[in-house]
């Protein structure tokens, strides 16, 4: 099974950005360490993402797992507050995606949002979900849902239990073809099965969205849901880039509410995802609202331009007679902008766009 | 993003008949109808950019972004569930995947099940739906062998016509699911190309529904 562990570098630029985006909203930094007792995740197996973490025996015996997410770790490791814990944080997580990747260290950026959350809470998050995007990319999408909308159809519609996740997973498909079948085949009226092929379908600029949903007849749960969104919608006008699409998957044993996912053109999966998760904080025992995001800083890789056509400016083969004179002329050469490599004999592999041999004090072409 | 939507197509019949039916929907790049050895065509007056992979391989093209958009067989999305769009059911390519057996099986209960197969994820759920407890073979061909030749009691896999079933004096025992061709899209793809995917997938759409 191989590993991969990826350049950290790549991603520092963006944090910069992030860091300076979230401290100016008054977020801290969080900084966590990077084992945790396997116990925490063994609870919450359904909330991490893919199914394998790497695991070891702490010295004295305990079973301590590397960390394969920091949403976890950040609600069991700070106190209840009277006050919102604004936390900001840039972590490294270790997961399995399957059985065939091998574990991968995947660099995450973010935020978490805890304690009694009003609306405007709720419209900054959202806000600095879009703002982080912005600072990636000048092209970007923010999609968000409510998760009651799907769950409130399901409640309103009489769908039974069993149904509910087939029915989320043929929305997460835009399957309108097999999504009518399975409603025709569980006996659902035409009225609702059209309401639902009309939810799957949505996508639209969010407030265009509300609007449509809102001429849609919706019972009583949905319309609860699709309320709520709409009072966001409104304090989130003038934030751009922000879609409705009910298309959105998150587990609804941890999310509730409005959950988003993040996309920039380039990267072919979001590269952001969040929402709130009281579910998930009062598992934990916590009797406070959470919401949050995190963005997968190893997708960014891909944005990065392609390699120049040369590694460095100048090769410099030395023969070693003379050290001193050899680094004042390099000290000259790359002050006036020239990237130097010195070596004793060419290196596989790299190019350059000038070779030079350094003897005896002096530099020759 | 590029300006054109790439298409990504089955190699082989399946992949001809897609073609045929996105050029009656107005997506025609008379190269892909030239003999040769080319992999990618592009017909800038339609915005379209067609390569043609191995089947097994559209689905993977397209989660990953080198295709915008692409046909997969049910079977492939079924079995790799990858995380992309299902715009449509293109009709064409019906076949069912089955559970085949000899005949004159019977089925005791009380013992697992060996059941060999391609499709180990299909087979898997399918039995799970069942509740029963089956020892999954995975084999990569001639699936047909294994119950004549005593290595599983059942094999799971597509049917088209039977012949190769009746020739090797197997039956279908069971129908797992209906397969046929799909429209799959990129999820990124599918939201920073909005405009481009949806009139495709409607002028497509029409032309299914026209040779219905």
């Amino acid at each position: 099974m191989g590993s991969t562990f990826s350049d950290p570098g790549a991603a520092d630029g963006v944090f910069l950005r992030l860091q300076g985006l979230y401290r100016a909203f008054g977020y801290t930094r969080y900084r966590m360490g990077r084992f945790e007792e396997y116990d925490l995740y063994a609870k919450n197996r359904s909330f991490i993402t893919g199914s394998s973490i790497l695991t070891f025996t702490d010295t004295d015996g305990r079973l301590m797992a590397l960390k394969p997410d920091v949403t976890l770790s950040v609600i069991k490791n700070t106190a209840p507050s009277a006050s919102l814990q604004k936390l900001y944080y840039r972590e490294s997580v270790y997961r399995a995606a399957d059985a065939f990747s091998g574990f991968s260290e995947i660099q995450q950026a973010g935020l978490e949002c805890l304690g009694k959350l009003d609306m405007y809470s709720m419209a900054e998050v959202v806000t600095l979900a879009a703002m982080s995007l912005e600072a990636i990319s000048d092209r970007y999408m923010l999609d968000l849902t409510h998760l009651g909308l799907l769950g409130g159809f399901f409640e309103d519609s009489g769908v039974p239990e069993g149904a509910r996740e087939e029915l989320t997973r043929l929305a997460g498909e835009k399957n309108s073809h097999e999504a009518g079948a399975l409603c025709r085949a569980l006996g659902l009226s035409q009225e609702a099965a059209g309401v639902f092929l009309e939810l799957i379908h949505l996508r639209a600029p969010l407030e265009d969205g509300v609007r449509a949903l809102s001429a849609l007849p919706l019972g009583p749960t949905a319309a609860s849901a699709l309320s709520e969104l709409a009072r966001l919608a409104i304090a989130l006008r003038g934030v751009e880039g922000l879609w409705l699409d009910l298309s959105l998957r998150a587990d609804p044993g941890y999310y509730n509410g409005v959950v988003m996912h993040g996309f920039i053109p380039g990267v072919p999966t979001a590269v952001l995802s969040g929402g709130r998760y009281d579910g998930l904080v009062r598992r934990l025992g916590r009797d406070a609202g959470a919401m949050g995001f995190a963005i997968y800083l190893n997708l960014l890789e891909r944005l990065m331009p392609e390699p120049g056509d040369f590694d460095a400016d100048l090769l410099l083969l030395d023969d070693g007679s003379d050290p001193a004179a050899l680094l004042k002329k390099v000290r000259e050469l790359t002050a006036s902008g020239l990237a130097v490599r010195v070596d004793c004999a060419a290196p596989e592999g790299m190019r350059f766009r000038g070779t030079a041999r350094f003897s005896g004090g002096e530099l020759i072409e | 993003m590029s300006d054109m939507l790439n298409i990504a197509l089955p190699k082989g019949r399946l992949g001809d008949k897609v073609y045929a039916l996105f050029e009656k929907a107005g997506f025609g790049c008379p190269e892909v109808l030239e003999p040769g050895r080319r992999l990618i065509f592009e017909a800038r007056d339609a915005g379209v950019r067609y390569f043609f992979v191995k089947p097994s391989d559209v689905a993977i093209y397209v989660e990953r972004g080198a295709a915008d958009v692409g046909v997969a067989g049910k079977d492939i999305l079924l079995e790799y569930a990858p995380d992309v769009y299902e715009l449509l059911d293109l009709g064409l390519g019906r076949c069912r995947m089955c559970v085949c057996g000899k005949p004159d099986l019977r089925d005791d209960p009380r013992r697992t099940l060996r059941v060999a197969t391609k499709f180990s994820k299909i087979a898997r759920d399918y039995y799970a739906r069942e509740g029963r407890s089956v020892d999954l073979i995975h084999l990569n061909g001639s699936i047909e062998l294994a119950p004549l030749l005593g290595l599983s009691d059942v094999i799971v896999d597509i049917v088209e016509t039977g012949t190769t079933l009746r020739e090797n004096g197997l039956a279908v025992l069971g129908e797992v699911c209906p397969i046929s061709a799909r429209l799959i899209a990129n999820k990124v793809s599918y939201k920073f190309n909005y405009p481009a995917v949806t009139a495709f997938t409607a002028r497509v759409r029409e032309q299914c529904e026209d040779a219905k």
